[in-house]
């Protein structure tokens, strides 16, 4: 493995000297997301997009005889919408090819993009309405959608036969999910005991996790902001419940495990819905990956330690999702054979890659998701790592990723 | 400097290959004895397709989602392309997606209200096992 790393960067290496003349013009990607309030995330998307910037170069990027480089240019929306717009109107001005987007605001940025035919890329949120071909064909994504989360924590949960707490914040990931976990469950409304909205910026959430308790919850299922997950957790085991809890992909947020790492046997037990890491063909691809971006940016810190003193880090899952974008758009590029991004946009639907994964990725006319349902799997926290579950179908056939150094 | 790149390179592709080789060899052993077929043929949602020579071995309800399994006795070339053809052809269904690996494949799809996944597996020389999801769209 540590052979076929040193491969690819000698390969790297060689092929960055080659492409460095002058003649090379920038085309311009920028990568929207919130970097002041949630640094890891917006890092991450960051990397990915660098790293598969650099790979682009490495190889060459050749259009209509001219050579091309990707230039990636980072915009922080804050987590808000009208700070996303703006940023997008500025990106569409300044003549990007493509922006990768973590997702807040595409609900309004999304036109403004459309007027010069610029492809979205989200990354993250998983929002059912912000992707859809007909109505938005310049928006594209690749992450976990709320629809196949939801979905798939009501056929991992249901059969358990448990009586589930929903306490989903009011930001607008935990009303999206909110909105899908309702369709979720609408047959089954039997096992939800109770449904509840809380503040995202709540530090104190023991008021609505014993209106849970008192309803006779036997599971707690939060879908937040990763505050407000590592919120629930404190006031439900601070009060000595033990109660199991289950979330969407930002319970292995980072942050989760900083909140709680005075008590790191409270996130015992958390397990959460994400998109699976690895492929049909196995670890191998991933680890190469994960190898690439190590080398580059070096690993992504969690900042808590397991109990024999091991460092914890989190694989590069949403960089892995912004790098394959960028794959995508580079084979766009050169099968379009220009770079309107209009007729990227369209190439987009025609164009498919290898992913960072080993699978295949790629969008169509009629779907423009990056990720299926079906390949949502669950996750445990033990010790401040997880392992894929082995009471769900997929999960059980899933390798452990290695998260300590 | 030239010849050793690539010969780095081909160390990589090998370390590459080695994954997809395990599958392949499995797809390639003799078959053991198929598994119990279902007594009556099963209604699927939304009138969902059998693809021609399905055999089912069971359907579960898993809260909102219907998961039917069963097997085709064929590799796994002609088990995809009896599903595309099947998914393809069924009134109101449209395949989103598809893809096809050395040892096994997916066809995902939408419509009449319903959307999921039919993922195959080749576990021996001539028998492909099927899994159906079909869940609210």
């Amino acid at each position: 493995m540590r052979l076929a790393a040193l491969a690819l960067l000698a390969f790297v290496a060689c092929s960055c000297g080659a492409s460095g003349s002058k003649d090379v013009k920038p085309l311009l990607v920028v990568v929207n997301a919130p970097f002041s309030r949630t640094p890891y995330l917006g890092r991450t998307i960051e990397n990915g997009v660098r790293l598969a910037a650099q790979q682009v170069a490495a190889t060459g990027l050749r259009v209509d005889g001219q050579r091309y480089r990707l230039e990636v240019r980072t915009m922080d929306n804050g987590l808000s919408p009208a700070h996303a717009v703006a940023n997008v109107r500025q990106a569409v001005a300044d003549g990007a090819v493509a922006i990768v987007d973590e997702g807040t605001g595409v609900n309004a940025s999304w036109r403004i993009a459309a007027k010069r035919g610029v492809p979205i890329c989200i990354v993250f949120d998983g929002g059912s309405s912000l992707v859809d071909p007909q109505t938005r064909p310049n928006v594209f994504r690749i992450a976990p959608t709320d629809h196949g989360v939801a979905f798939r924590l009501a056929e991992y949960l249901i059969p358990k036969r448990l009586r589930i707490g929903i306490l989903h914040d009011d930001s607008d990931y935990g009303t999206n999910g909110e909105s899908e976990l309702r369709k979720a469950f609408s047959e089954n409304r039997s096992s939800v005991a109770v449904d509840e909205t809380v503040p995202a910026d709540a530090l104190d959430l023991s008021p609505q996790v014993l209106q849970a308790r008192r309803a006779h919850a036997t599971a707690l299922l939060v879908w937040g902001r990763p505050s407000t997950i590592a919120a629930a957790i404190t006031a439900a085991r601070s009060a000595g419940w033990n109660v199991p809890v289950y979330t969407p992909p930002t319970g292995a947020d980072p942050f989760v495990r900083q909140q709680l790492a005075n008590h790191p046997a409270w996130l015992n037990g958390l397990t959460f819905a994400g998109g699976r890491l690895t492929a049909e063909v196995g670890v191998a691809p991933f680890e190469r990956f994960e190898q690439r971006y190590e080398t580059a940016y070096g690993v992504d810190r969690v900042g808590v330690r397991t109990r024999s003193g091991a460092e914890v880090i989190e694989p590069p899952e949403i960089a892995m999702y912004a790098y394959d974008f960028v794959n995508l758009l580079a084979a766009a590029l050169t099968h379009a054979n220009s770079t309107d991004p209009a007729k990227v946009t369209r190439s987009l639907e025609e164009v498919t890659i290898e992913g960072a994964n080993g699978d295949e990725r790629s969008f169509n006319k009629i779907d423009h998701e990056g990720v299926v349902d079906d390949d949502v799997y669950f996750a445990r926290f033990r010790d401040m790592t997880y392992a894929p579950v082995k009471d769900d179908p997929l999960s059980a056939t899933l390798p452990r990723i290695p998260q300590t150094r | 400097m030239k010849r050793l790149v690539l010969l780095l390179l081909a160390v990589f592709v090998l370390a590459a290959c080695e994954d997809e080789d395990k599958d392949k060899k499995a797809a390639g052993a003799a078959c053991a004895g198929a598994p119990a077929q279902m007594q009556a043929h099963p209604a699927l949602p939304a009138g969902f397709p059998d693809a021609a020579g399905i055999h089912y071995t069971g359907v579960q309800q898993k809260g909102p989602t219907t998961v039917a399994s069963g097997y085709l006795t064929e590799t796994i070339g002609p088990a995809h392309d009896a599903y595309m053809k099947a998914v393809g052809n069924a009134r109101g269904y449209k395949v989103t997606h598809d893809e096809q690996d050395a040892a096994d494949s997916e066809v995902n799809f939408e419509g009449n209200g319903k959307s999921g996944q039919v993922k195959m597996v080749q576990e021996c020389k001539s028998r492909t096992t099927v899994t159906i999801t079909i869940r609210p769209a």
